[in-house]
């Protein structure tokens, strides 16, 4: 009698929540009610009145859209509704992991999400690979190869990673960082690189040959049988490059490149940045922007490259996608070499399709011809542990910040590193 | 003796306007870093020296006037968080009021456990649940329509922060509803026509704390509306994404001038509820 | 020892003495705390007990019609004249019956065999199959049917919420059976059976609190308790963001928040993190109420002028938006010359210059070393929380009764004395409860820490730096990482201390006693 009405209204309002989630239920267990059409030669497999979903990161999205209604037109004769929503590359990982239903049925991230959704099983596997693995880059089709052989995306782009980036009437020998650091001493500049940050730290263990070989089938990093003397000759090169170079090497975010070039007096002459920073370096730079391959650095006496992380911008197609075909179409069409060279020419992205590499937009864009040239001096960021990154963000820091920076030290600190990213 | 005695005390406040000055410079340097550097001009998207170089309003202009609403769609996300802070400004508030109310003034069996239950419940960290309460809106149905999601995020719980208004309520001499009753008045009527109209300062207080929740909440919001796009956000994770790595370099400004614009408006109404606050939190505060 | 004897003590013995006191006294209250403890169960109990009790008197001594409202609900209320409420009750039962037969039932079934030996879900996982009914990915045939499994997730919140709704259901269940035996004496005294509008009117007057509490409870348990049930149910799993399928572990993740394996294991870093969160509480809000109060007698002093505009300057950061804030003290605290106090201290030539001549900045947030980021968040805490001690304290200082501070003077004590013997007692006094509430708000302090510091890694911990409170690493861990079972543990954790803290310092105070006395 006495709570009666309230607790009315409480079943009331709890039945609604359960009949809503029953709703969503049924949803759920959809099949493709196409049943056993596929030998019929329709690429959809049956599929129509198709409405899919599509995640563009926000520079992109009216160049995607526009592709949309291309695609729209290419298959005429279905019908389809897409919708392209504004989704950043990291956020549609982070996205699509938390809860696979509200995600898109095609988004773009970044390759070292891949091995995270791959796990999770929020990546359809392609139905026929054959032809995308014949059109890119082999080294972005394994990063798009999951641990089982499958192909699980759509490679996007070949430019996830980073160069040097320079102002040319300071730098005159980008061959060298050493010859760098010279020119922006003369200039009384700086040279920034976010050293601490594992990201970029990786290249200081990858130029001594250091690389990554896959992961344990418990998900730890597994590395290549590399010489412990080579990575610690590199690691010492690096702090002693950096002690030397004290008054012009600068540890810090990336943001402060364009902001500490476009400076009154100009603060940074040079650094180590990546394609999402272009526009503002040219901003700041106009005719002086330049854009090369990360340099070489003198260990014992030869001059070694720098070798990076590089990463791919991958196109992947929800698991639990209701229109599994058109989606892989969809995402087939977005990443394929017309569309790959729209991108360059539009939004600066470096294809990963390899005659969209050889296409004249890729050849003017100083930043894609540099990013593409890395390409070959760097290491696959695909099948990366979660733990990699904050024992390499630490190595990074102790090596251009600690005032002790004897080969003892640098080697008990990097097996210290090795060590804690395998978890022992 | 006496003027010895002025002297010192004169000295005592001198050396108090300093301190004050000195503190309350320290105090109010960030805001003034903030304001400053939204009007900040020149090609350097961060600050590279404490007081600015150049001046401009582009800042402002790109905010207002979005140059690529894909990316900064500040006007939008004003509106957005305008309308959930409205709505769940008015849920909460009567929520607040109801709770305090019935636990101050009325007596009946359940309330010392639902007080108990109350002060349970506020003690588990609150990001706790954040996750339970994505999957349950998302059950509902609710997560494509994120404002009437956020909107409930915001005001279901709100009846839970009823101890300064109950504190207030306690103060009100409990003789007025005894007059009131013997004059046949019902405990409805007291509380809409007795108790309300005596309870400005902690309507106020309640409405201001309420409305100005959803402008300075970052993470449920994010949660809630990280799937959707961009023009579903709130001011609060809109300017967030801004600090990000992919637009630091080329929107930090927008960034501050935005958050200039958050601030102007709700610092004017704390200062205005201040004296309301204060009085609200100490009755409610300190004597439990 | 006397009040009389007490007095004579000077400051220093009355402290040692209060200290003794409090450590004299400390294990007996623990044990009234544990016994209180012990009383509030038997409360619950002995309540429950009479319930039951209660319930079968009923059965036994009701007439025919209120027995039959026991299966029947409602049968009573419309027997004796109540049509209304009882065809409400009756349509509750049914409706019940039905969601259990139809729904719930099965609901309550899959949270039973819910297990990782016995999995139904594997977290609505997708696959294809070929003709066949083979997965695709091994045979490589041409897929064609799309199969999802359960999800986890799903199964374990309909089965809570089918918990929470049987819950509801038994209370108006019993409620209803109670009034039906209390309708049935009514009627035997040949009391007025009151009509359903008369009932109705009732709420607007005597059982006003029901109206009042009806909503703000209905949306609290759903949209409160009830996720924090689903979440202390998690803690019981294996569920992190990359499991494929999770159930039931009993303890298992208990057990890891609290295994020290060596290295960076989750024990390590649970103990290390709340050691630092109780430094940080206790320091965040010593530091912030001392220092607060001074600056706010400061202020209140009589011959300062401008008071308005001193209070205007220090209250006014409250009202900014702590991500902005924050954020910018974040820029401003840059361990490199961008950073502004860098900046200042280089201007004001306090920065040490390395043999190279290259200016050594101080990296203040940086997680290469554990205090001096611990030191720089203890430091911008005290410039978010004093004014907020302000606010607060500004209008009890001004009534500490005037004669104290008289007699103090003539005394001839200074104003630190004045401070430490009369202000700091009648506002520790006065305050206990404030004291209390900032304590436990400083244990779950997420703002400073997350935006100052962001997400910054130690070697020696597990997904947490140096500065990350035990609320930080919960959130880090139910975002960035996803290990949702750990997180939740965590949660209970910091609920436990922070319902230890509460309760012993309640029970400690003399001003819990007074609380007790008014309540």
């Amino acid at each position: 009698m006495k709570k009666f009405l309230a607790l009315l209204l409480a079943v009331l309002m709890l039945a609604s929540v359960l009949v809503a989630c029953g709703g969503g239920d049924k949803k759920d267990s959809g099949k493709s009610d196409s049943g056993k059409s596929s030998d019929s030669g329709d690429p959809f497999n049956g599929e129509d009145n198709i409405k899919l979903l599509v995640w563009a990161p926000d520079k992109a999205i009216d160049l995607t859209k526009e592709l949309c209604e291309e695609f729209k037109k290419q298959y005429s004769d279905k019908t389809i509704d897409i919708t392209v929503q504004v989704q950043s590359e990291s956020e549609a990982a982070t996205q699509a992991l938390n809860d696979k239903d509200a995600a898109a049925d095609v988004f773009g991230f970044a390759s070292d999400q891949f091995n995270k959704l791959m796990t999770a099983n929020a990546l359809a596997p392609i139905f026929s690979p054959d032809e995308i693995i014949e059109r890119n880059s082999e080294k972005s089709i394994s990063a798009a190869t999951g641990a089982d052989g499958n192909l699980y995306a759509y490679p996007e782009t070949d430019d996830n990673g980073y160069f040097l980036v320079y102002d040319k009437s300071v730098i005159t020998h980008t061959d060298t960082i050493e010859g760098i650091l010279d020119d922006c001493r003369k200039a009384g500049m700086k040279f920034v690189m976010d050293a601490g940050n594992g990201y970029y730290a990786c290249v200081f263990a990858f130029t001594g040959g250091l690389t990554l070989d896959g992961l344990e089938e418990d998900g730890t990093q597994k590395f290549n049988n590399y010489n412990e003397e080579e990575v610690v000759d590199s690691l010492e090169a690096f702090a002693t490059l950096f002690h030397d170079y004290k008054d012009v090497f600068l540890s810090s975010e990336v943001a402060k490149i364009p902001t500490g070039m476009a400076a009154k007096p100009q603060i940074v002459a040079a650094g180590i940045d990546g394609t999402w920073d272009t526009v503002a370096i040219q901003e700041a730079l106009g005719d002086n922007y330049g854009a090369a391959k990360l340099p070489t650095i003198k260990v014992k006496g030869t001059d070694k490259p720098m070798i990076s992380l590089h990463g791919y911008k991958l196109m992947g197609v929800n698991a639990v996608t209701k229109f599994p075909y058109a989606s892989q179409l969809l995402a087939d069409f977005l990443t394929n070499e017309e569309s790959q060279i729209k991108r360059a020419k539009d939004l600066g992205w470096g294809p990963s399709n390899n005659k969209a590499k050889e296409d004249s937009a890729v050849a003017d864009s100083p930043a894609i011809s540099a990013v593409l040239a890395q390409s070959d001096n760097s290491v696959a960021q695909v099948n990366m542990s979660d733990a990699f990154w904050s024992p390499m963000n630490t190595l990074g820091n102790t090596l251009w910040k600690d005032k002790d920076y004897s080969r003892a030290t640098i080697q008990k600190n990097f097996e210290k590193t090795i060590a804690s990213i395998k978890g022992e | 003796m006496i003027k010895n005695y002025r002297t010192r005390r004169t000295v005592v406040n001198v050396l108090i306007y300093v301190l004050l000055a000195f503190l309350g410079l320290i105090w109010i340097a960030p805001l003034v870093y903030l304001v400053m550097h939204s009007f900040r001009g020149g090609a350097a998207e961060l600050a590279t020296t404490i007081i600015p170089q150049e001046w401009t309003f582009d800042n402002y202009a790109k905010v207002f006037n979005p140059p690529d609403p894909n990316v900064v769609n500040f006007p939008q996300w004003f509106m957005n968080t305008f309308i959930i802070a409205i709505f769940s400004c008015i849920i909460s508030t009567l929520a607040v009021l109801m709770v305090s109310y019935a636990f101050s003034r009325l007596r009946f069996k359940a309330r010392k456990p639902l007080i108990n239950v109350g002060m349970i419940l506020g003690m588990f960290p609150g990001f706790m649940t954040m996750i339970a309460i994505y999957y349950l809106m998302k059950a509902m149905g609710l997560l494509a329509m994120p404002k009437v999601a956020l909107i409930i995020c915001y005001s279901a719980g709100a009846g839970l922060g009823y101890q300064i208004s109950k504190g207030f309520f306690d103060t009100i001499p409990r003789a007025l509803d005894e007059a009131a009753t013997i004059d046949g008045a019902t405990r409805n009527q007291i509380f809409w026509k007795i108790i309300l109209p005596m309870s400005k300062p902690i309507l106020v207080y309640t409405v201001l704390t309420s409305f100005i929740g959803p402008w300075t909440d970052f993470i449920l919001a994010k949660i809630i509306v990280g799937a959707q796009g961009p023009e579903h956000y709130t001011v609060a994770i809109g300017l967030q994404k801004l600090v990000g790595l992919e637009y630091k370099s080329q929107h930090y400004r927008e960034f501050l001038a935005g958050s200039v614009i958050v601030a102007v408006p709700i610092t004017a109404l704390f200062l205005f509820m201040q004296r309301y606050y204060v009085e609200g939190v100490t009755a409610g505060g300190v004597k439990g | 020892m006397k009040y009389i004897d007490y007095v004579q003590l000077n400051p220093f013995q009355k402290i040692g003495y209060n200290l003794k006191n409090f450590f004299v006294a400390l294990p007996s209250n623990i044990v009234k705390f544990f016994k209180a403890i012990g009383r509030f169960f038997k409360k619950i109990g002995l309540g429950i007990g009479r319930g039951v009790a209660g319930y079968f008197t009923r059965l036994v001594k009701g007439d025919w019609a209120t027995k039959l409202s026991y299966l029947i609900m409602g049968f009573g209320h419309i027997m004796k004249g109540q049509i209304i409420k009882g065809i409400l009750f009756l349509v509750t039962e049914v409706a019940f019956i039905a969601f259990m037969i139809f729904f719930g039932w099965d609901k309550i079934y899959n949270l039973g065999f819910f297990s990782p030996d016995h999995t139904i879900g594997f977290n609505g996982e997708d696959y294809w199959v070929d003709a066949d009914g083979v997965d695709f990915r091994i045979s490589h045939k041409p897929p064609v049917e799309h199969v999802r499994a359960d999800d986890s997730m799903q199964l374990l919140l309909y089965g809570v919420l089918t918990l929470v709704i049987i819950a509801v259901f038994l209370v108006i269940y019993f409620a209803s059976v109670k009034s039906a035996y209390k309708l049935e004496q009514k009627v035997a005294a040949g009391e007025k059976v009151p009509t359903f509008k008369e009932e109705l009117k009732a709420f607007g007057d005597e059982k006003f609190h029901i109206t009042l509490l009806a909503f703000p409870c209905l949306t609290i348990s759903l949209f409160t308790i009830m996720p924090l049930i689903f979440m202390i149910l998690i803690a019981f799993t294996n569920y992190t963001k990359s499991a494929p399928f999770f159930g039931w572990v009993g303890l298992q993740t208990f057990a890891d928040v609290f295994a020290t394996t060596g290295g960076a294991s989750k024990g390590e870093t649970f103990i290390e993190l709340t050691k630092w969160t109780l430094i940080w509480a206790v320091c965040a809000t010593i530091l912030n109420y001392i220092l607060g109060m001074i600056v706010a007698l400061l202020i209140n002093k009589k011959g300062i002028k401008l008071k308005a505009l001193w209070r205007t300057m220090f209250v006014i950061t409250v009202a900014v938006p702590q991500f902005v804030s924050l954020l910018l003290m974040q820029q401003m605290l840059e361990g490199n010359e961008f950073g502004a106090i860098n900046q200042l201290l280089r201007d004001l030539g306090w920065l040490a210059t390395s043999d190279g001549g290259a200016v050594q900045y101080i990296d203040f947030l940086g997680n290469a070393n554990k205090w001096v980021p611990r030191l720089t968040v203890i430091i911008v805490n005290i410039w978010v929380g004093i004014p907020y001690t302000i606010l607060i304290t500004s209008g009890i200082l001004m009534n500490i009764p005037a004669d104290l501070y008289e007699s103090a003077t003539i005394d001839g004590a200074g104003p630190v004395k004045t401070f430490f013997s009369i202000t700091l007692p009648y506002m520790l006094f006065v305050t206990t409860p404030y004291l209390i509430t900032t304590f436990i708000g400083n244990i779950n302090n997420f703002n400073v820490i997350y935006l100052l510091v962001g997400e910054q890694s130690s070697v020696d911990l597990h997904n947490a730096g140096y500065t990350d409170l035990l609320v930080t690493w919960l959130f880090r861990m139910s975002t960035s990482t996803g290990e949702y079972n750990t997180a939740a543990a965590v949660g209970i954790l910091v609920f436990i201390v922070c319902a230890t803290v509460s309760l012993l310092t309640f029970n400690l105070t003399k001003s819990a006693k007074n609380e007790e006395e008014f309540s």
